[in-house]
């Protein structure tokens, strides 16, 4: 029985609802498995039903099952937990869904409820605590293993571990996201610590604060940085607020919403100031954007969360709507483009990146079939959940072009997942984030005016 | 499984111990919580627990699944992607179900003649989408065409938008392979050649309702894609008008590729769903119409619709201009029932045919019976084949409400027999029309078409409880008492 697992000192399980077997305090919303008429629209949507073929790891079926505790048929056990964590929170339901039931909102309500039900234990437990709780929401922290992989990096120790094969110790999926571990940059939090506003060359037009993310600073501090010159080359002066952390997404998708509340009244502070909130990561983007959801409980909060939500905004659909220069110099790549769930599912942002890359001069864009199903990245899941991870890498990787020379995508957590897909396959293709296209593109335009410039001056001294 | 590898296993019971003996332990679910999300299909309104799902991998293994549920007396059910709007997938009886949704390939395609073979649990667009680079297509298009398997499209002789020109699933159907209930495997013209001698068997297995047979195998028919397609689309002031139009273009002697119909309550809830198109929120009723073949003919046809529409008083009519827009205005209509969730918690869709004459009247019939009920209903329907669906709009919270629901969604269904129509155009009667089949046969009727099931579901094993009216008769009666004692 439920009531034996819950601990005295927490709420009790849900009075109000009757029946209900679950925790009143942050109840999933009756009114969102109301939406849903059972039609199966979603089924085959869901990378995890096309998967497994088995309803209670579809969409309906979790809705299904979110509103059976609810109604006191089942209880918030191992065979509710197990649909309910094994979904990736790709979001591809709620755009299948004719109804717009919010799936995701559903399932990370039932999470929560879960973790407060069973506390995670064992490796997982381990692996979770560790990430979520020890490093991600520290700034110190990330930077101190940032410079530590770097050392790794370039000590030549990776290369030793690489091919002696110490991988062979770790477990098979960490030891493969060990080896696609991008070349390290310094965080750009750390690199403008001392710099309140980073300029624009010329008149400024805009000012954008930037979040910039745990994962995407300290694996790919040169996505931050691309990310703060194309937006700066477009006449955005760009801050970058200090007291920022974590977006909390992780922790809202692993259930633990407390924390993940936590962070979330430190970003709406943070950015309390700012006009807009730029972010160059799908999965931290949304979870901003759904802030409000977290705060239920809470009016206060919950409406500084909205009027926050309101200033997020991805990168590529910032410069879309704001307008950027096209650059003049040629990329000449064949390039393709794959959509991030948290970008395509969860923001509806699908044209603006690939439009990004059309400007290029010189890419050659083809469309992945199946742009946009889900890679098996999806936060710490490949981590968490690693067969069906895989499962999943393999059906997008069948997608995939073999003489695409650059997949293009907008989510660190994707990059490396696809990083994996490609090394698994043993294809060529490079991963690269859109905005970073952009920007070596800018560069090449002014190397190019440079070149032109000296040209010029060569040929004035000349004459 | 995916990540339940630590479940504790409870005592098993012994006929799930040989149903994983036949397809293996990861291929069956038996445990309650797994068992849940099998209770009802897309008709909600009855649930029930099965006693395990089954997935079986291919013929043999399905043969095996039937052959001992049929000799230890266990009723079963086959069930494919669960979107069924009658509850024929619903296991009443605590029946093994047999998913086939794992039997999804796509065997083969012979474009010299035009046909295709492929597993019952291929996804019905998924056909289309296969052999569309090479300019071919699936005709049945049911509006769940995204989701719902062939298999189940057979079992339903389901329909869609484009049936009105191009015929309903068993216009389509060449070949059939079939696991009889008694485990035996049959093949039904296997070559694919039609109009084989003898009687149509093939004909009677489409639309059986899965009480006949587990379909294993099937050929279907492709078609060319046509040279040219338009589509129109028309608001009506007065659904009157809209529906007289309807009529008129049938009249004219135009056989549209679809004819499709949506009125106020309907269209609020599209443009409230995922698919909205910015529709008028203050007009009677829509048509959607669409006009395929050769391209010389076609600007002509529409030409002539977009007169007959103007000679009901069309507020505006318009052609699509590109292949997006089209898109854009089939998504809103196919996506249509589920919309319903973005309006109400709960919906009852009916499926009455009626001669196309009698739209105006039987429409009025339907809008009498929500006001009676107090329950709105949304009409959303293949408007060319006079096959109407009326939503009825519930919340089977608040209570009384179902049984209001079920009682108006009787009484439009006798609004469309008495009119000479049918309790049925496409969903089959399952579970949710069994008793309105009393409308539209009488006993005798009733008996002879039992007695047909008899020949092949003996025992009743196979989908029990589903399409006739229950106890039909005094023999169904001694049956039941049969049956009760068999168990004890
Ligand atoms: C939103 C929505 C829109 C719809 N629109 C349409 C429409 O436009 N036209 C239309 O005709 N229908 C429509 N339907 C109804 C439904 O999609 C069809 O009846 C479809 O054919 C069912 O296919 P399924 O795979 O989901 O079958 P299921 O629902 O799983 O099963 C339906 C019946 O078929 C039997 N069955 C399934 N597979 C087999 C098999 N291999 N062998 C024997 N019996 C089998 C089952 O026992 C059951 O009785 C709609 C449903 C929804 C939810
Ligand atoms: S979020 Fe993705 S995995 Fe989860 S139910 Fe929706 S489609 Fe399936
Ligand atoms: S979640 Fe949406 S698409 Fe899926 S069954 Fe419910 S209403 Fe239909």
């Amino acid at each position: 029985m439920l009531k034996e697992m819950a601990a005295p000192e927490k709420t009790a399980p849900c009075s109000s609802a009757g029946l209900s077997n679950y925790f009143s305090a942050d109840h999933p919303d009756e009114d969102k498995w109301a939406d849903c008429v059972h039609c199966g629209m979603c089924l085959e949507a869901c990378p995890t039903y096309l998967e497994t073929g088995q309803e209670q790891h579809s969409p309906r079926g979790r809705v299904h099952l979110i509103k059976s505790v609810a109604e006191g048929k089942i209880q918030l056990k191992e065979q509710f937990a197990d649909p309910v964590f094994q979904c990736l929170d790709c979001r591809a339901c709620t755009t299948a869904c004719p109804a717009d039931v919010d799936v995701g909102g559903l399932i990370e309500e039932a999470r929560g409820q879960v973790r407060q039900a069973m506390p995670l234990k064992g490796w997982k437990g381990a692996v979770s605590t560790f990430f979520l709780k020890g490093l991600f929401p520290h700034q110190e922290r990330m930077h101190t293993v940032s410079g530590l992989l770097k050392f790794y990096q370039k000590s030549g120790l990776q290369k030793a571990v690489r091919t002696i094969g110490a991988l062979k110790v770790m477990p098979d999926h960490l030891a493969s996201m060990e080896s696609i571990m991008p070349e390290l940059q310094t965080p750009v939090q750390k690199k403008y610590k001392d710099v309140d506003v980073i300029p624009t060359k010329g008149v400024p037009k805009a000012r954008v604060s930037m979040l910039t993310g745990c994962i995407m600073d300290v694996m790919f501090g040169d996505i931050n940085q691309s990310t703060i010159d194309v937006l700066t080359h477009n006449d955005n002066e760009v801050t970058i607020p200090k007291k920022q952390t974590c977006c909390g997404a992780l922790h809202v998708h692993a259930g633990d919403r407390e924390k993940g509340r936590k962070l979330a009244k430190q970003n709406i502070e943070a950015f309390e100031n700012s006009e807009k909130v730029v972010v160059n990561a799908a999965g931290c983007g949304c979870a901003l954007k759904e802030y409000p959801e977290l705060f239920k409980d809470e009016p206060q909060w919950k409406e500084r969360a909205e009027v926050f939500a309101e200033k997020v905004e991805d990168i590529s659909k910032y410069l879309y709507d704001t307008g950027y220069e096209k650059p003049r110099s040629s990329l000449n790549k064949k390039i393709t483009y794959h959509d991030a769930c948290h970008l395509a599912h969860g923001q509806g942002v699908r044209h603006e990146p690939r439009q990004l890359l059309k400007d290029i001069p010189g890419v050659e864009y083809t469309e992945l079939s199946n742009a946009d199903t889900c890679c098996g990245s999806a936060g710490i899941y490949n981590i968490t959940n690693p067969e069906m991870a895989e499962a999943v890498l393999d059906r997008k990787m069948e997608n995939v072009p073999e003489d695409v020379e650059m997949i293009s995508m907008g989510n660190p957590g994707c990059m490396l997942q696809m990083a994996m897909g490609v090394r698994k396959y043993g294809r060529k293709s490079e991963i690269v984030h859109t905005v970073q296209l952009l920007d070596w593109a800018y560069q090449k335009d002014e190397q190019n005016a440079g070149l032109e410039k000296s040209i010029a001056v060569a040929g004035e001294e000349e004459a | 499984m995916f990540g339940s590898k630590k479940r504790k296993k409870p005592q098993r019971d012994p006929h799930i111990n040989k149903l994983i003996e036949i397809v293996g332990e990861k291929e069956v679910l038996y445990e309650d919580a797994d068992l849940l999300s099998y209770d009802c299909d897309g008709f909600t309104v009855h649930k029930a627990m099965p006693k395990a799902v089954v997935f079986p991998a291919n013929t043999e293994e399905v043969a095996a699944i039937v052959r001992y549920c049929s000799t230890n007396n266990i009723p079963f059910l086959a069930r494919g992607a669960g979107t069924g709007l009658s509850g024929g997938a619903i296991p009443l009886n605590r029946e093994v179900i047999i998913s086939l949704v794992k039997m999804k390939h796509l065997l083969s395609v012979d474009y010299e003649n035009r046909q295709a073979v492929v597993q019952p649990g291929f996804v019905n667009l998924k056909l289309t989408n296969s052999i569309s680079d090479k300019g071919y297509y699936y005709a049945p298009d049911p509006s769940s065409q995204y989701v719902c398997t062939i298999g189940g499209n057979v079992a339903e002789n389901a329909g869609g938008a484009h049936c009105l020109k191009y015929g309903v699933t068993t216009n389509h159907i060449l070949g059939l392979e079939v696991v009889l209930p008694n485990g035996e495997i049959i093949e039904i013209s296997e070559a694919g050649v039609p109009d084989s001698p003898g009687y149509d068997v093939m004909g009677l297995l489409t639309g059986s309702e899965g009480t006949l047979g587990v379909v294993t195998k099937i050929t279907v028919r492709i078609l060319k894609n046509p040279e040219g397609k338009q589509t129109v689309l028309a608001y009506f002031d007065h659904i009157e008008d809209g529906s007289r139009a309807v009529s008129d273009i049938i009249s004219a002697g135009i056989v549209p590729a679809a004819l499709e119909m949506m009125d106020k309550t309907a269209i609020e809830g599209v443009e409230a769903g995922a698919y909205p198109v910015g529709h008028p929120d203050d007009i009677e009723a829509l048509l959607l119409i669409e006009v395929d073949g050769i391209k010389a003919g076609i600007s002509e046809q529409i030409e002539e619709i977009l007169n007959v529409c103007r000679g009901r008083n069309v507020r505006e009519v318009k052609v699509a201009e590109s292949e997006e827009e089209r898109g854009r205005w089939w998504a809103n209509r196919k996506t249509g029932f589920g919309a319903m969730g973005a309006i109400s918690p709960d919906y009852l869709v009916q499926d009455g045919v009626i001669p196309r004459s009698r739209l105006p009247e039987v429409l009025e019939n339907i809008y009498e019976i929500s006001r009676e009920s107090g329950l709105r209903i949304a009409n959303i329907f293949h408007a060319g084949d006079g096959n109407l669906h009326p939503l009825i709009l519930f919340d089977s919270r608040k209570p009384g409400e179902t049984e209001k629901a079920l009682k108006a969604g009787t009484a439009c269904l006798k609004a469309c027999s008495d009119v000479g129509g049918s309790i049925t155009g496409e969903h089959g009667v399952g579970i949710e029309k069994k008793e309105e089949m009393r409308f539209v046969f009488t006993d005798e009727e009733l008996e002879a078409q039992i007695k047909i099931r008899e020949v092949f579901n003996p025992d009743d094993l196979l989908n029990k409880g589903k399409l006739f009216p229950t106890p039909s008769r005094c023999m169904d009666v001694k049956k039941i008492v049969k049956d009760t004692v068999a168990v004890q």
